[in-house]
């Protein structure tokens, strides 16, 4: 029963019967950069997601992922007279997989976002949010607006990893969707607000194991915040960002029922003058064509895909880097989901690379987020 | 052998069936009064433990501040130590449960909860029961709270109820929102526990900023005592870190002395069991030396003889044993309560809320029923194997040897006692344990001194009739089965009249000591002060109001918490030292500075209990170390008064250098000197009525006085059952060396009654004899008991406890225990005396006459 609580919060952060007071995502959202990269108090969720492809000067390759979630607990703080007053939870993911030695680690942070353990900060200051590191290890995890990117930073003694990364966009930022409204559901009872940097150019240090690489690379940045985005049948999801080597981005999702079938999915291209046309789930196919099973959480998740969008003239292979790049919560015991590395094959020759989370695999329970 | 001895233990029970009842009865109540009193010491420590496990099972290692509480910002200091794989703060209160007319079942009773704050976001381990529902209403809904099924059960509530709890004046309403079983993490938690979100405890009882302890998880591997300095190295003076195994050793220190206290009066029970267990041996022995000579003669060898009678004796024991658990048991289960008040009165430790028997305290039941019946019986059984057939066939008396060892044994008695004294004298004072051994040898003295002094003064009877004089001559001749009733008896009066007098002059002493220290007209206190130590204390609005009384002169306003010196917990009290109305509030101990409530202030110094002193070794002009938030600080010790507390002492300072030492803080209770001829009763009323829904106990110094003795009354209740239980066991002894008496002197009696001797007169021989028995017991025991009372006040309690008590004898109380001592005696006498009274002329044998 231990930790429930916080799965229990998590949970309900998918579920619209708890939306009752909380903002939802509208069409018509004002937004104001570059104020919007801060958080936004009132809807229920936020997460600013980095995903990408580093390269270290001796030629070493690794997938990174750095995300800091923001979990609303409350719409407003109570009015309480104690520190340790919260109205939201701040948690944090990190992931490394080393993709010349097949290896994946991943790291976390849950606090509540109070003075002591976390939180986030405000518009015009650079700091977006922080947090205290992992219990045993000095410092903060931190993410900031660097003027026309990001900066971020973790650090994990127990893992033996942390990394400091800057980025510079390539191409500029692009909603996910008309204005930034990403549905989910076909009733739009559930959507997101969702704009991406698809191309942020990232260089910084990486240490594993008491060993430290300069590193340079492609990132992706995905900043999304809403209050209910699944419907009580969707069970979990599988999204695509791919940076092929062309200049062109492409963003997909599918969201699954219990049964695994598709119940919605939408998708954006970027082309290489930073526009882009949105896609629905008609627009393209997803074939799942190996699959892994996780020996820890018995998860099965496809390894390997075959994307065809006709409209765009692409018809890819999705190959993942390495099988197990599993994230599995030690603080929550039931969050686990897959985030990792592929790269893009067609005709077996290498046209790009990209990340592919695939969430609700290998449990009952709807996936964390 | 082994089927005769199967086929001959079954004819011996059935034979003297009385005999082996009062053997077994007594062994019974020995093992009781041990294992009563094992099984209440263990568990206290378990609930302890228990409560421990439940809130902090997970952890490594835990942060406890110095003072109540400590910053919360040193939470963030130890998460980010290397090694720490978890770290969760809590906030603890013990908060008064004032009960709710609007909850389900009315007024509650005004218990105690363990009221815990925790951040539910940390990996701390809670064990709900269900679902705890929508995490965000524990944060948002006022009062929110979980409690144990079994409370919730106990008061009747119901998710959704409301009931309300205070926290020094402070009354906050708590709602019911989830069920939390910290018995599924330990069966001996305490059931007072409950949960609440920190941010919320913190606002609603006033305490942001504060947190009382940090649980931490280390990472695999990590070695917990290098962890434990380095944790403490990067946290500084402002708190302490600790294991489990520390935590657990330092309840069982405090509760140390208190336990083996009461050890030690359960084992004076056993000891006179023993006694039962010898005389009845012996008796029975006698009574079948011709079939051990038959046996003897028939091939079986000394040692198959020993082995006979031991393993009947065992088995008796272990029969014994059988009765006395589940009485040992009932006898800890009745007590319970009274021994559980009188931890969390003195030791503020948690109640004791169940009882466990464990495989280790039905050993040790069976261990002492078996091993003291073996002990009992050694003696008679080597002496009877010992013997050849010869011996063993002719007809002879056990009296006989006893007699002409009389002497000796005397001798011994005489020497043993020198000799110890001489020991105490050289070495043994400064040894903490030495007044036990001293006891002990005064326990054993007794027995020592019997034979011959009931030999002499019956031999100094002169028979004039067949009446009492009879009686007393007859004891002499059967000096072997009466030295040992006798002794027994006394070694039981010993200890009534030893601790009868021990309680007296502590009782009489502290009515004193009260009588000089509590003089201020009202006292008033939260509610929540019965609780262990909670820092809560009288809010401002509180204090205006009782100190605005017209009828009110002067005010003394104390600030009380536990601090540490050392390692040892002691109670920090500030009161205003410039007070001049209190100036007799600590009776000091010779050896004060001049003028000691001015050096208190102008030195920044302290007053330390007695307790303290003579544990600590700090007296006048010594320094006290004492922990404050910034480090260690000395203190001069100015003067050393006279002290009654448990647990590991106190000390006392002026409210200003309290401040300056220790930071601000709230006053924690109050007293009030009234105006001369001010009518205290409706000063205390009126201040009720002012304040009506404040968690108040405000009380006139009589209630106090009162309050206090009652305290007193109820910690020395289950030594007086300790006494009770070792006087009946004696008395057993009496009724079974009188039915041995009746058995082995049927002869005689017959011949009485052939002579014309009345039944009725036999009747009153027999009762005579127990009445005599009853008469030297007494004698001896008081004297043992005069020894033993100047033993517990001046050398025991004083190394245990550092309390200076007074002697005072109470001789009315005296006069009705010896009075209850000869009633029972002679009720004793009654059975066996009905028994003899039976005894026809027709016994009378051939071989008789």
């Amino acid at each position: 029963m231990k930790r429930v609580l916080i799965a229990l919060l998590i949970l309900g952060v998918l579920n619209p019967a708890v939306a009752n007071d909380w903002k939802a995502a509208q069409p018509d959202y004002a937004w104001s950069f570059p104020r919007d990269h801060w958080a936004h108090a009132g809807y229920k969720t936020e997460w600013w997601y980095f995903t990408g492809h580093l390269t270290a000067e001796d030629g070493r390759r690794f997938g990174y992922q750095f995300t800091f979630f923001r979990i609303g607990v409350l719409p407003t703080a109570p009015d309480t007279d104690s520190a340790w007053t919260a109205r939201d939870l701040i948690m944090g993911h990190a992931a490394v997989s080393d993709l010349d030695r097949n290896e994946h680690r991943f790291s976390e942070v849950i606090y509540r976002a109070v003075p002591l353990l976390g939180g986030f900060g405000a518009w015009p200051e650079p700091l977006i949010a922080w947090s205290r590191g992992p219990a045993g290890t000095p410092g903060k995890w931190r993410l900031s607006w660097n003027g026309s990117g990001f900066d971020f930073e973790m650090r994990d003694d127990a893992q033996a990893m942390s990394f400091s990364l800057s980025t510079r966009p390539v191409k500029p930022l692009v909603f996910q969707g008309p204005n930034g409204y990403s549905r989910k559901t076909q009733s739009g009872t559930g959507a997101s607000l969702y704009y991406s940097f698809t191309r942020l150019q990232t260089s910084g240090q990486l240490s594993l194991d008491g060993q430290t690489w300069q590193v340079a690379g492609e990132s992706w940045m995905d900043k999304e915040f809403f209050t209910s985005v699944l419907a009580p049948h969707q069970l979990g999801w599988d999204w695509f960002s791919l940076q092929l080597d062309d200049r062109r981005e492409v963003m997909l999702f599918l969201l699954r029922r219990e049964d695994g079938t598709t119940d919605f999915a939408s998708g954006t291209i970027v082309h290489p003058d930073g526009s882009t046309t949105y896609i629905d789930g008609s627009a393209f196919a997803v074939t799942s064509q190996a699959r892994w099973q996780s020996p820890r959480t018995e998860g099965v998740y496809p390894s390997r895909w075959r994307l065809s969008i006709p409209q765009e003239q692409l018809d890819l292979k999705v190959v993942v880097e390495l099988a197990d790049q599993e994230n599995r919560s030690r603080l929550i015991g039931t969050l686990h989901y897959w985030e990792g590395a592929v790269k893009l094959l067609w005709d077996g020759l290498s046209v790009g690379k990209g990340y592919v989370e695939l969430t609700g695999y290998g449990t009952s329970s709807r996936p964390a987020l | 052998m082994r089927r005769y001895f199967v086929s001959a233990m079954a004819a011996h029970l059935r034979a003297g069936g009385s005999l082996y009842l009062l053997t077994i009865l007594g062994v019974a109540l020995g093992v009781a009064a041990v294992l009563s009193i094992q099984i209440i010491n263990r568990n206290a420590i378990a609930a302890f433990a228990g409560s421990v496990k439940a809130v902090s099972g997970e952890a490594d290692l835990s942060v406890l501040g110095y003072a109540p509480s400590f910053p919360e910002d040193l939470y963030p200091r130890v998460l980010s130590t290397p090694g720490v794989q978890a770290a969760w703060p809590l906030w603890r209160a013990a908060v008064a449960l004032s009960g709710d007319p609007e909850s389900s079942s009315g007024q509650a009773d005004g218990g105690m909860l363990d009221l815990i704050g925790v951040d539910f976001f940390t990996p701390v381990d809670i064990p709900w029961q269900g679902e705890p529902g929508d995490p965000a209403v524990a944060l948002s809904q006022p009062g929110w709270v979980a409690l144990t099924p079994l409370l919730a059960e106990q008061m009747g509530w119901r998710a959704g109820d409301a009931f309300t709890v205070s926290r020094g004046s402070r009354l906050v309403r708590l709602t019911v929102g989830a069920l939390v079983d910290f018995h599924t993490l330990n069966p001996l938690a305490s059931p007072k526990l409950a949960v609440m979100d920190i941010a919320q405890a913190q606002s609603l009882f006033g305490d942001a900023g504060a947190i009382h302890q940090i649980d931490v998880k280390l990472a695999d591997g990590a070695d917990t005592s290098a962890m434990r300095a380095r944790l403490q190295e990067r946290l500084g003076p402002a708190a302490r870190v600790v294991t489990p195994e520390q935590r657990e050793a330092q309840a069982k220190g405090l509760l140390s002395a208190f336990q083996l206290n009461l050890t030690a009066l359960s084992l004076i029970s056993l000891f006179v069991g023993m006694f039962l267990v010898y005389s009845s041996t012996q008796a029975a022995l006698v009574r079948r030396r011709v079939e051990l000579g038959l046996l003897r003669s028939l091939g079986a060898t000394r040692r198959q003889v020993f082995a006979l009678i031991i393993t009947e004796v065992g088995l008796l024991g272990g029969l014994g044993a059988a009765l006395g658990l589940p009485l040992g048991y009932g006898v800890a289960q009745a007590n319970v309560r009274v021994v559980s008040a009188t931890l969390s009165n003195l030791y503020l430790l948690e109640e004791i809320t169940r009882l466990e028997m464990t495989t280790w305290l039905y050993a040790l039941g069976i261990v002492i029923g078996v091993g003291g019946a073996v002990i009992g019986a050694l003696l008679p059984a080597l002496d009877v194997a010992r013997r050849d057939t010869r011996a063993l066939l002719s007809a002879f008396t056990l009296h006989e040897a006893v007699g002409s060892l009389a002497p000796r044994l005397f001798g011994l008695g005489v020497a043993l006692p020198l000799t110890a004294a001489a020991w105490y004298g050289l070495h043994g004072r400064h040894w903490q344990h030495a007044g036990f051994v001293l006891a002990v040898v005064l326990l054993l003295t007794l027995p020592l001194l019997t034979p011959l002094l009931v030999r002499e003064l019956c031999a100094r009877i002169r028979v004039r009739g067949f009446g009492l004089g009879y009686s007393l001559k007859g004891l002499g001749v059967r000096l072997q089965t009466t030295s040992v009733a006798v002794a027994s008896l006394a070694v039981a009066v010993s200890m009534l009249i030893g601790i009868t007098l021990m309680i007296g002059s502590f009782r009489q002493t502290l009515s004193v000591w009260i009588g000089t220290s509590i003089q201020a007209d009202v006292y008033i206190a939260p509610a929540s002060w019965r609780g262990t130590g909670s820092d809560g204390g009288l809010e401002p609005h509180v204090m205006a109001t009782v100190t605005g009384h017209p009828a009110v002169q002067a005010v003394d306003r104390l600030r009380r918490f536990h601090g540490y010196t050392g390692d040892r917990r002691i109670t920090v009290s500030g009161v205003e030292m410039g007070l001049a109305q209190g100036l007799s509030r600590f009776p000091f101990l010779p050896g004060a500075l001049p003028d000691p409530y001015e050096a208190v202030r102008e030195r920044h110094g302290v007053f330390v209990g007695e307790t303290l002193a003579r544990k600590a070794g700090v007296w006048v002009d010594d320094v006290l170390p004492i922990h404050t938030p910034t480090g260690v600080m000395k203190f001069p010790v100015v003067a050393v008064y006279y002290d009654y507390s448990a647990g590991d002492g106190a000390v006392a300072m002026d409210l200003q250098t309290m401040t300056q030492a220790f930071g601000p803080g709230p006053v924690s209770s109050t007293a009030l000197y009234l105006q001369r001829g001010a009518d205290v009763g409706a000063v205390v009323a009126e201040l009720q009525a002012a304040l009506p829904d404040a968690p108040l106990e405000i009380r006139s110094n009589r209630r106090l006085r009162e309050e206090v003795l009652a305290i007193f009354d109820q910690t020395f209740a289950i030594t007086r059952l300790l006494q009770f239980m070792s006087l009946l066991i004696a008395v057993c002894g009496i009724a079974l060396m009188l039915l041995v008496l009746a058995r082995e002197q049927v002869a005689e009696l017959a011949l009485c009654r052939s002579l014309g001797a009345k039944g009725r007169q036999l009747f009153g021989v027999f009762v005579g004899k127990g009445l005599s028995m009853g008469v030297m017991g007494l004698a001896l025991g008081s004297i043992g008991g005069v020894l033993l009372a100047g033993l517990l006040i001046y050398v025991i309690n004083r190394a245990y406890f550092g309390w200076t008590i007074q002697p005072y004898v109470d001789w009315s109380l005296i006069a009705q225990q010896a009075a209850t001592i000869l009633g029972a005696a002679v009720l004793a006498s009654l059975y066996p005396a009905f028994r003899a009274r039976q005894t026809s002329a027709a016994a009378l044998s051939r071989d008789d006459l």
